[in-house]
């Protein structure tokens, strides 16, 4: 049977405004909404795709974070996957290495065939913490991954994404860590349903384990400030088009 | 967030003669159905717009007489005591708000019918109105002038008593000053008639006379059309207007300068397929450097960088919106809060003036669900109480203008989660295609601003790409289902006019065809004849025969059963503009024709008032606008075959349609279908409407005898 393990994150997403919180290393959480990371539910779409293709298996979803991340492991649930676990995210700092390594125990102990992690995230956008795990769990790893051939036991071919419209075809021995880039499925919605019974699912809860020393540290977060000698245009489209025709010939002249 | 910055020359105080401003916004005199005769309906539509930010709120035309009634529309009147006591809670209501209250004293001469007092008018010259059938007014001598002369004064003074702040002198749109201002109306040889200087002589004593009696307490305001576009007989700018101004300015404490008389008054009120914001400009400017006093006016201003503009430029000094007014009446308050992307503009579609054109029920408006509710239904645009069953879940079907409405409200009723599901890759169902009939793109606003509400309130998920089966909408967890599915063009010729099919018309065919077929679709149109049946009179028909005789190169006729084509766009003012535009564009108009029968490359016709009378078309194309239908089989599914009580033992325990699924209509009243229904989505019934308060005389009878020689 297979056993697909899914690595995902709630995620911050700016409003209108923003206030850092009175040590400058954060922004303050009031200006903060919080959902699924957008790479994840490609991820957990993905792993539900092969679990529901080979007719069997198993998908188990692992995140990091408090008891209110668990909205975003919940929205998983609802998609189908069958189980989660949240590693409580307490002391834990929140750099891709950190996550790895308590991440990288509770995966190690489901024995997956895959292990897949968003891309990155949308709000730290480092995109290592997939990376990271591999090296940690000694497995091999694909990034970016596009589309994923495997037949449940042995290797899997999957195309990775490459810049300028690349993409390389390549076999990869499972286990395995693949991070999943956007548009690689359609994620499916969760009906009201799914939702109410993800609800009612329990979420296993574990102390993190081998965190060990931050990666880095975050001394202070600040609004860059503004650039001298811009000059603004205002008023109407015509006005403004009027402006940047002057600009233009002063320039070319 | 706080203001940008750039804006705040709209938030500056300004004195107008013995009143202060507080800021730039103005609500221009505008028409509500309310008058006043419905005095809190009044009250409480005029004081949203104070809470909204408004500086000053005008009524809408205010009668001075019985002899200016405009019966079959309504105006509010300032006649008697009685109506002072009336409008003096609007006044109250717009001081607690901080805003100034003005007045728009209204002579209306011809164009009065006088269909309630059966009084007559009187007119600088005896001409039947060229806005009303067959209304003849008394041609004034001077005994007639200082009579009405005096009516101004005395409801002036009533003005002041009923604690307006402003009173208006009204000239625009061809009223009583203007008709003498104007040689079109004004045939007079006396000292009022002939040079400039004799034909504002009547408006130049009657702001005197005004002046002198209230100008102490109140700003004098004279609304002024700059341009009648009607050549040598019509206002003109630089012959009449501007040395007016001249002679009535020292006086004069606030020009509102617009433009148009009575007949083509959509020239002002332009309706956004023919004109952007801001087009009155020029003559507000012409003004504006001739005048000491400040010069406001409208524009449908929706845009704060427009405004500010508008100011900069020298143009007007104080924004005055309707339309934009009624589409938002916090447009002042959400400027100032930072909040633009909250700012529900208006689409310039001119539904709200529909309503006074036909003859006054309360004003409509596509985009505000709650304009004309704020007192006989209690609705705010911007205040939401939290459902009393907001722990339910509910499951919207179809993200047409119904849909999107419903859920973004029940979204701000804090329902627990509510799902909007469609079919289609986008939201927006009919406003997805609409807009892209010839100048409709304002349009589109109906989906921009839902679209970001939605996107906004986290209770509420859109979920496109999906569409469900009675089974599916049963058994997706949603306590509250709404259906909206909208609705359709009919494919087979049913029409409202011989309530059957037309034979032979098919939209399966290549060459019937259906509005969606075309705008949505992408249905080629065969050949270069098109005839489009046109039964259903708005603005499908005509913008379908616009886009393909101006775009497609069609050789286009219109065929209607009525007596013109789109009798609803004179309600809109867009008639004229849209006849000329077909008449250039060489479009056939057919009236009075309905098809008999329909083949390839050739329709028959038969006269509506000589059946007999049969007549053969030669055509390639026939685009059938006969009526729309709803798209109600997933609702009829869930109610007949699944039914009530297999829904309920799925959890599902109310089940409602809203829209076009319901009964197709303008899209105005879908979204006032689907706002309604999540407004009292935890009455006892939601499906019925609850009861409003309807302001009327209530008889109270102590005994019940009947009285005295009157059989009751």
């Amino acid at each position: 049977m297979a056993k697909i393990v899914v690595c995902a994150k709630q995620v911050a997403q700016l409003g209108d405004e923003v206030e850092f919180t009175d040590d400058e290393r954060d922004v303050d959480p009031d200006y903060l909404d919080f959902a699924l990371n957008e790479w994840d539910s490609y991820a957990t779409e993905e792993a539900l795709q092969i679990r529901d293709r080979l007719g069997d298996g198993e998908v188990v979803v692992v995140t990091v974070g408090d008891e209110d991340s668990e909205d975003a492991i919940r929205r998983c649930l609802a998609m189908g996957a069958d189980r989660a676990i949240r590693i409580d995210g307490e002391g834990v700092s929140h750099d891709p290495v950190s996550l790895a390594r308590v991440l990288a125990p509770v995966v190690q102990g489901e024995s997956p065939d895959l292990v897949f992690c968003g891309v990155q995230s949308s709000d730290a956008v480092q995109a290592a913490t997939g990376t990271a795990l591999a090296e940690l769990l000694g497995l091999p790893r694909v990034a970016v991954v596009t589309k994923i051939d495997w037949s449940g036991s042995g290797p899997a071919t999957v195309n990775r994404e490459l810049e300028g419209g690349l993409v390389d075809v390549v076999e990869v021995d499972t286990p395995a860590v693949l991070t999943i880039q956007t548009g690689i499925n359609e994620p499916r919605y969760a009906t009201l349903r799914a939702i109410k019974q993800a609800e009612q699912k329990e979420i296993a809860v574990v102390e993190p384990d081998g965190g060990g020393e931050p990666a880095y540290r975050v001394r202070r977060m600040f609004v860059p400030p503004k650039g001298e000698g811009a000059e603004m245009l205002n008023g109407s489209p015509e006005a403004v088009a009027q402006r940047i025709r002057e600009i233009v010939q002063e320039r070319l002249s | 967030m706080a203001r940008d910055p750039k804006y705040d020359v709209l938030f500056e105080p300004i004195q107008l003669g013995p009143k202060t401003m507080k800021n730039r916004f103005y609500q221009i005199p505008h028409c509500n159905g309310f008058g006043s005769e419905k005095p809190l309906n009044q009250a409480y539509f005029r004081a949203m717009k104070a809470e909204g930010g408004y500086g000053a709120c005008c009524t809408e035309y205010c009668s001075i007489s019985p002899e200016s009634d405009d019966t079959h529309r309504v105006s509010a009147r300032i006649w008697d005591e009685d109506d002072v006591k009336n409008l003096s809670v609007m006044c109250d209501m717009l001081h607690e708000h901080g805003a100034l209250a003005a007045c728009e004293l209204w002579y209306g001469g011809p164009h009065a019918p006088c269909m309630e007092t059966r009084c007559v008018p009187r007119a600088p010259s005896q001409f039947p109105s060229d806005f009303e059938h067959l209304t003849y007014p008394i041609e004034m001598d001077k005994d007639d002038i200082r009579y009405v002369q005096q009516l101004y004064v005395d409801a002036a003074k009533r003005a002041r008593d009923a604690g307006f702040d402003i009173v208006y002198v009204y000239g625009s749109h061809s009223y009583l000053p203007q008709q003498f201002l104007t040689p079109y109306y004004n045939k007079r040889t006396d000292e009022y008639g002939g040079s400039v200087e004799n034909r504002a002589r009547f408006w130049v004593e009657t702001i005197e006379q005004v002046k002198d009696a209230v100008g102490d307490d109140c700003a004098i305001c004279v609304r002024m059309s700059t341009d009648m576009f009607m050549g040598e007989a019509g206002t003109q700018l630089e012959r009449d207007c501007l040395p007016f101004v001249e002679m009535a300015d020292d006086m004069v404490d606030v020009w509102d300068i617009n433009v148009s008389g009575i007949s083509e008054w959509g020239e002002d009120a332009t309706p956004s397929r023919f004109y952007e914001s801001g087009r009155l400009l020029p003559w507000q400017k012409a003004v504006k450097q001739v005048s000491k006093k400040p010069v406001l006016g409208v524009g449908r201003f929706t845009s704060p960088d427009l405004m500010v503009e508008a100011i900069n430029s020298g143009a007007l000094d104080i924004i005055a919106t309707c339309r934009p007014s009624i589409s938002d009446p916090f447009l002042p308050k959400k400027i100032e809060e930072g909040r633009l992307d909250d700012i529900r503009e208006c689409i310039g579609c001119n539904v709200c003036i529909s309503r006074w054109e036909i003859g006054g029920p309360p004003v409509i408006c596509t985009q505000n669900a709650t304009a004309g509710e704020e007192y006989r239904r209690g609705w705010h645009p911007e205040k939401f109480d939290r459902a009393e069953n907001a722990d339910n879940d509910v499951l919207v079907v179809g993200a047409g203008p119904a849909g999107m409405e419903c859920a973004m409200i029940l979204g701000k009723r804090q329902m627990r989660r509510v799902h909007l599901v469609e079919a289609q890759d986008d939201m927006g169902g009919i406003m997805r295609w609409v807009p892209q009939l010839p100048g409709l793109g304002e349009w589109g606003r109906v989906v921009n601003y839902r679209r970001i509400q939605i996107d906004k309130l986290k209770n509420v998920e859109f979920i496109p790409n999906t569409e469900l089966d009675a089974r599916g909408v049963a058994e997706y967890g949603a306590e509250i289902v709404v259906i909206a599915t909208g609705g359709y063009w009919a494919t087979d010729g049913r029409n409202g006019a011989t309530h059957d099919t037309i034979p032979g018309a098919d939209a399966s065919l290549p060459h019937c065809l259906t509005p969606e077929q075309i705008m949505r679709d992408g249905k080629e149109v065969p050949g270069d004849r098109v005839l489009i049946v046109d039964n259903d009179g708005y603005y499908v028909g005509v913008s379908l025969a616009e886009k393909l005789a101006d775009e497609l190169g069609k050789q286009v006729t219109i065929m209607t059963h009525l007596g013109h084509i789109a009798p609803y766009m004179h309600f809109t003012l867009e008639a004229p503009n849209m006849h000329r535009k077909l008449h250039k564009l060489g479009v056939e108009i057919v009236p009075y024709q309905i098809p008999t029968q329909i083949e390839p490359g050739k329709v028959t016709s038969a006269h509506v008032f000589d059946e007999e009378h049969l007549t053969e078309w030669d055509v390639d194309a026939v685009v059938l606008v006969t009526q729309r239908r709803s798209n109600e089989a997933l609702y009829r599914e869930l109610k007949d075959s699944i039914g009530l009580d297999d829904l309920r033992s799925q959890g599902v325990t109310g089940l409602y349609r809203i829209g076009d699924c319901e009964a197709p209509r303008l899209t105005a009243d879908c979204i006032f279908s689907g706002h309604r229904l999540a407004r009292e989505i935890d009455s006892d019934d939601p499906s019925i409407p609850k009861p409003f308060i309807r302001e009327r005389r209530v008889i109270e009878r102590e005994q019940p005898s009947t009285l005295a020689g009157a059989a009751i």
